[in-house]
């Protein structure tokens, strides 16, 4: 982004000479640390870890890290699309919820005689993207806040699911989609392939398109992109489709993972969402973050409740380390920006 | 001519207070009769009355219909309705306290008795529920949580009586179990539950009690999963990763982390080589322990939720009609504990079903059939 103008005035030149051999501004050391706070913190987490267990860099569990990664990363790079812009997507767990339904009545299953295979995945995903079309056209053109139309859509995608499940889970019985959950390709979870791919797509998504680009005009200074032209409505509404469609491949990968269509499937995911992609460095206010920041951001939590087992921390004690953690992380994060008020959208 | 406009806006402002002081001593006045009522003797008249059956309404207060669990018990409590020719409502929380007492209020508002069984969300809002009951001349048992020092006898009549499940015993026969699989000897991982939640507490405080006569076993590591499926997959993940393979057995305070348990397993290659056990008889716990063999899922533990929803219901219900007399009941009537059941693949059979309004039958018509004594 912008580098920061040191000592920059608006004022005429008096000093003509002195300006033309002016010095590149540099970047403040704090905002240095800022945008490597994120990965610094991961690698000293990695290395405490390390250091109290040598069990933690075997690679069993550095695969099952990332096995654990897999799920919390796809989710997080569809929200950060959306926090770049400003808003917030609380419906991750209803559309979860339904989505998983969704694939496990479709794939074959212990309900119904349904077959349609890898094609009851791609129904999740279709899901998720119609619940984010509707979030993104309910905060768009009804000016609902976004946390308000997401967390209602959230209850809605319950709603849908708790109807097909109709009082027990149908268990995926579909070989091919199960073995996306349960196989070992060189060692690693198919599951963590998918995060991967979805990391490199929203990434190039993020760089190259519109809906990224301007995700970060729209969410940095809202008024000044209105009046530059830019049809704010429709990125915002892509960016929650986009959100809606990771957040139906998470519940596909789930189904998978689990073998079961479950409207609980989501439970607790939506604030581990939300703090992935804040630890790793996008701001919640919007304008700057990005996809790449998230990785490390997911990284960072799975890291955390994976190491907190692996050396022992008391089971009662885990959750609030991990909370003073991320707290830490986030105020570091905002920390230059604290002097400023925003609203959170 | 300020004068007159400043008195005009006196009175209006004085009209409206009067208005909103007339409203507000109505509703006091309308709220003053049923504490009225409630300040006699316990053993009072209101609470005997049979009530005609167009005056009632049956209602089954649960968290959500979202899980097996809960949605046998509101199939168990349409049973009974059915058996005496009526309707049952529904209440759903979804987790939320507030919203369970003000969903029952609003019932009790609407002028008929309320029969009422009910799950109430955390042991605090037990209080506030029978208190309301009672203040409506209702019928309530409540289920689960309550607090240790409240109990019926000392708040009225119309809570009727209060039904828990002993969790050490079912956490201590799924461990007993589990050992015996392993063949006294071996380390195990337990999965816990939400780690404040008294049954979580209550099933580990179980396991402990097993773990201490079977000295062969070896308690490796114990943590939570917080009830839930995937964080139940998650944590096997990691302390698969961390003990490898001294792990012979796995004790989950439910079914839904051993599930979870069981597919992390499988995972690492490990299906049906471990054993896992659970609590809550969900269908598909039910379906690995009849697929032992494969699965390597021993056992778990029934309350039987169809009986909680309708029994239950039943009972609240024969106190309203005057044929359970609730002022001469004794205290193990009024607080107790029902049965669990020990679901291993040779029993399983029969908990896949669901049973049948002539199953239940008795038990309707004798709601302490399943008592194992007073609760403490």
């Amino acid at each position: 982004m912008s580098q920061v103008q040191e000592g920059a005035r608006p004022a005429a030149p008096a000093n003509p000479d002195a300006s033309s051999t002016r010095p590149a501004p540099r970047v403040a050391w704090s905002r240095r640390l800022l945008t490597a706070g994120p990965p610094i913190a991961l690698i000293a987490l990695i290395v405490i870890f390390g250091a109290a267990n040598s069990r933690f860099l075997s690679g069993s569990n550095a695969r099952g890290i990332a096995d654990q990664t897999a799920i919390l990363l796809v989710l997080a790079i569809g929200m950060t699309f959306v926090i770049l812009l400003g808003g917030i997507d609380l419906s991750v767990e209803g559309v979860m919820a339904t989505s998983s339904l969704v694939v496990a009545l479709l794939a074959a299953n212990d309900r119904n005689s349904n077959d349609y295979g890898m094609l009851a995945v791609l129904a999740g995903v279709a899901a998720g993207a119609l619940f984010g079309l509707v979030s993104g056209l309910l905060h768009t053109r009804l000016k609902i806040p976004s946390f308000m139309a997401t967390l209602g859509m959230g209850a809605v995608g319950i709603g849908i699911a708790t109807v097909l499940f109709a009082g027990r889970s149908p268990r995926v019985l579909d070989e091919g989609v199960r073995s996306w959950g349960l196989d070992k390709w060189w060692g690693f979870s198919p599951l963590t392939y998918v995060a991967v791919a979805v990391l490199i797509i929203g990434w190039l998504i993020q760089r190259f398109t519109r809906v990224g680009r301007y995700g970060y005009v729209i969410g940095g200074a809202e008024g000044i992109a209105r009046l530059s032209g830019i049809p704010i409505m429709r990125y915002k509404t892509l960016a929650f489709i986009i959100s809606g469609s990771t957040a139906g491949l998470a519940g596909a990968m789930a189904a998978s993972r689990l073998g079961v269509g479950d409207v609980l499937i989501g439970g607790g995911q939506m604030f581990a969402t939300i703090t992935a992609v804040v630890v790793g460095g996008t701001l919640l206010q919007g304008g700057r973050g990005g996809v790449h920041k998230t990785a490390i951001g997911a990284l960072i939590i799975a890291v955390l409740a994976n190491g907190l087992i692996l050396v022992g921390v008391e089971p009662y004690v885990q959750r609030s380390v991990q909370g003073v953690v991320i707290v830490i992380a986030v105020a570091a994060t905002g920390w230059s920006l604290r002097t400023r008020t925003r609203t959170i959208k | 001519m300020s004068l007159f406009r400043n008195s005009h806006k006196k009175r209006r402002r004085g009209a409206v207070a009067l208005a909103v002081g007339v409203a507000l001593a109505l509703t006091a006045c309308s709220t003053a009769d049923p504490e009225t009522d409630s300040e006699e003797p316990a053993g009072g008249d209101t609470a005997e009355e049979p009530v005609a059956a167009e005056d009632i309404v049956l209602v089954n207060a649960i968290r959500s219909l979202s899980n097996p669990y809960h949605a046998n018990w509101a199939a168990g409590g349409e049973l009974f309705a059915e058996s005496v020719g009526m309707e049952q409502v529904v209440l759903t929380d979804d987790g939320d306290s507030q919203k369970q007492l003000s969903q029952i209020k609003s019932l009790l508002a609407g002028g008929k008795t309320i029969i009422l069984n009910v799950d109430p969300n955390t042991s605090s809002d037990a209080e506030a529920i029978v208190r309301a009951v009672t203040d409506a001349g209702g019928y309530v048992v409540t289920q689960w949580n309550k607090p240790d020092d409240l109990h019926p006898w000392d708040v009225s009549d119309n809570w009727v009586s209060h039904i828990s499940f002993d969790g050490t015993v079912g956490g201590y026969e799924i461990a007993k179990a589990l050992f015996e699989e392993m063949g006294g000897e071996g380390g195990i991982i337990a999965l816990q539950g939400i780690l404040d939640n008294v049954p979580a507490k209550q099933r580990f405080a179980g396991l402990q009690r097993a773990l201490e006569e079977y000295p062969g076993i070896e308690l490796l590591d114990e943590q939570t999963a917080e009830w839930d499926r995937n964080t139940g997959y998650e944590v096997t993940q990691t302390l698969l990763a961390k003990h490898g393979d001294a792990v012979g057995g796995v004790w989950a305070a439910n079914d839904n982390m051993g599930l979870g348990a069981l597919e992390a397993l499988k995972a690492a290659g490990l299906g049906g080589q471990v054993p896992v056990v659970g609590v809550d008889a969900v269908p598909e716990a039910l379906e690995a322990v009849q697929d032992s063999e494969n699965t390597g899922y021993l056992a778990t533990v029934s309350s039987d939720a169809f009986w909680q929803g309708g029994a239950a219901l039943a009972l609240a219900y024969q106190a309203a009609m005057g044929e359970f007399d609730v002022a001469s009941a004794g205290q193990e009537q009024r607080e107790f504990y029902g049965t669990q059941f020990l679901v291993t693949k040779d029993n399983v059979e029969d908990f896949l079903q669901t049973p049948s309004l002539e199953d239940l039958q008795a038990d309707f018509d004798n709601p302490f059939a399943r008592s194992t004594g007073q609760i403490g």
